[in-house]
């Protein structure tokens, strides 16, 4: 029990020592609401991302990909095409940026590292490129795209104040649902646990594994074009550099997830885990006003505690 | 027995009188504290508000400004009594909105933007960058192939980019060879690296006549790719803007480095805090943009 869910119990300890620290504002469902708010762009970038490490690759281009998505969409909107179309259009080149990640690493067989620190750079620059390094903002988004990411479904009030599901942690569910059944439930997800288990070995069972691979890293770039279209949404602004640091974050909440399998693989129901601890920590130490720089140290030291833990107690078992 | 109780009394009001400034809890965020000014800029506001009596927290993103508009929301929740943005507010719409919901007025440190604020005390980034800009025209008798070095995502500074662009433009021998952008974190190095491939692609003495830089680092940055690659005899003039030490320092060498702005740190902060202050002791702050005065710093100056 505590073996498998050590990580688990973390995220419930942490959750207890803010709720002890601040009983007033921590443990509020409007508190809670909003941190699912402020996770759900991470966590869809790192459901998404933890499609291709269920492969044992890995997509560092998922954060300049989320700023090259949200611009392309911010600039068709300025240039006076409809949300819908700039948000196909956004998704579109998300999917392409994500093929040529997975051609170059299943076809062209370059390190994934290599190959998706070049596409890194490279959708940094095009990002730039969209508006010439500007940041789009003010009336050039129309009123409609920002309201989305600020509303949310009412569902009542507490002590007289209206408490909103919001918009973005809806659509964090229903990426979570997808790839959940995605993995877990297609004989797609299979495949990809497959080849990340033993690639060999699955190319000689007849799994076309070039082909997985691909798809992995198009699911992967799809997820960085949505939590770049939230993120434009809920600032209502889009700046070429602005979801560049989620790529970290992603990879990190994944790898928080892994401490929770047995054997070692990518959960998407593990990264969920590993998202919430990143954000409640978030959260909770700035509550606490603890200073930004002793936040950093923090973090990342219990991302490396959980990861350790994980490996000692798997080598022990 | 009476006097004493009379003077308890006394003592009583006074110190009434002396609290109506009512201490509060002030959180300052940013995503740009590992800017040096930045830092400067907050640190004055966390000095001058604990000065006055409140209690400050310092929030820095990190360049994020997805985590700018979660941490604002956190501290609403949290209870503060006044914010201090020292980015634009148009970045993080939603989350000013979430703080006006809760009453929480916010001000602004340097933001460049008044949507949403209560106020914002700034120094006017079109005045200063014409400053330099003029300056380096001036210089230059109105003659010489230009580089300029600019950032257009950081607002105040994609101001000045664009009012010197404008400046070169309208001088009909200026021509700005190349604007380049300059990736932050890492202007200096950055800049470097940049001014030497131009540097390099212009071999002939004079070829490059003058650096404009948006900011001191990158004019810095410039000044070193001239000294390393022994060119520091042909004349060419750095403008730089924020007038930091490492700057008044290069210029005061009489070197190639022959301008910067110096903005009033210490005043805009100064400025801010008091302005915090008045809202915090109930008075009414007034709804606008608070330009504070910027000087231009010359080797003249310096000597």
């Amino acid at each position: 029990m505590i073996r498998r869910y050590g990580t688990l119990i973390g995220l419930v300890g942490i959750v207890v020592v803010f709720s002890v620290l601040r009983p007033d504002t921590f443990m509020t469902v409007g508190n809670w609401l909003n941190i699912t708010q402020q996770v759900s762009i991470l966590a869809v970038v790192a459901f998404a991302s933890t499609v291709v490490m269920v492969t044992g690759a890995f997509d560092l281009s998922v954060g300049t990909m989320a700023s090259l998505a949200g611009m392309v969409a911010a600039a068709s909107m300025q240039a006076g095409l409809g949300i819908g179309v700039a948000i196909a259009l956004a998704l579109a080149v998300a999917a392409a940026g994500g093929a040529v990640n997975g051609l170059l690493v299943a076809y062209l067989r370059i390190v994934p590292f290599v190959a998706t620190l070049g596409t890194l750079t490279m959708f940094g620059g095009l990002a730039l490129m969209v508006s010439d390094g500007s940041t789009i903002f003010g009336r050039a988004i129309p009123q409609a795209f920002g309201a989305f990411g600020r509303g949310g479904l009412p569902l009542g009030t507490v002590d007289g104040r209206a408490v909103i599901l919001p918009n973005l942690t809806i659509v964090a569910l229903i990426v979570l649902v997808l790839v959940w059944v995605l993995l877990e439930q297609t004989g797609y997800g299979r495949r990809l646990y497959a080849v990340g288990g033993n690639a060999v070995a699955a190319r000689l069972a007849g799994v076309r594994t070039r082909l997985v691979m691909l798809g992995a890293f198009v699911v992967s770039g799809l997820g960085a074009g949505i939590g770049g279209l939230m993120l434009t949404s809920r600032l209502a602004s889009a700046n070429p550099t602005q979801g560049d640091g989620l790529m970290l974050n992603a990879i990190a909440a994944v790898f928080l997830g892994v401490t929770m399998s047995d054997e070692g693989v990518p959960r998407v129901l593990g990264t969920l885990v590993g998202v919430l601890i990143l954000g409640v920590l978030a959260n909770g130490l700035t509550q606490l006003q603890i200073d930004t720089y002793v936040q950093q140290v923090l973090t990342g030291a219990i991302v490396v505690g959980a990861v350790a833990v994980g490996s000692v107690r798997r080598r022990a078992s | 027995m009476p006097r004493l109780l009379s003077r308890f009394v006394v003592a009583i009001a006074l110190s009434l009188t002396f609290a109506v400034a009512q201490a509060g809890t002030v959180a300052v965020l940013t995503p740009y504290l590992a800017s040096a000014t930045t830092k400067i800029m907050v640190d004055g506001v966390e000095e001058a508000l604990t000065n006055l009596g409140h209690d400050v927290n310092v929030i820095d993103t990190a360049g994020d400004v997805g985590a700018l508009d979660s941490r604002i929301q956190d501290v609403v929740l949290q209870g503060v009594d006044a914010i201090v943005l020292s980015a634009n507010p148009e970045l993080v719409p939603a989350a000013i909105q979430t703080a006006s919901d809760a009453g929480v007025p916010v001000f602004g440190l340097d933001a460049g933007s008044l949507v949403g604020l209560q106020a914002d005390v700034t120094s006017n980034n079109y005045a200063m960058a014409a400053q330099t800009a003029t300056y380096l025209v001036d210089a230059l008798e109105g003659e010489g192939r230009v580089v300029m070095l600019v950032h257009p995502p950081y607002a105040p500074v994609q101001k000045r980019g664009a009012i010197a662009r404008a400046i070169f433009d309208n001088t009909p021998d200026i021509e700005v060879v190349d604007e380049i952008f300059v990736e932050v974190p890492g202007p200096l190095e950055n800049a470097r690296n940049a001014v030497e491939a131009v540097l390099t692609a212009n071999p002939e003495a004079g070829s490059i006549a003058g650096i404009w830089a948006a900011w001191d680092e990158p004019a810095l940055g410039a000044l070193q790719a001239i000294e390393s690659l022994g060119r520091q005899d042909e004349g060419i003039a750095i403008v730089g803007l924020d007038a930091i030490d490492p700057a008044r320092e290069a210029i005061a060498g009489g070197g190639n480095f022959k301008a910067t702005v110096a903005q009033d740190f210490a005043g805009i902060a100064q400025t801010v805090a008091n302005l915090v202050d008045d809202a915090l002791s109930g008075e009414d702050v007034e709804r606008r943009t608070v330009y504070v005065p910027a000087s231009l710093v010359t080797q003249g100056d310096l000597r």
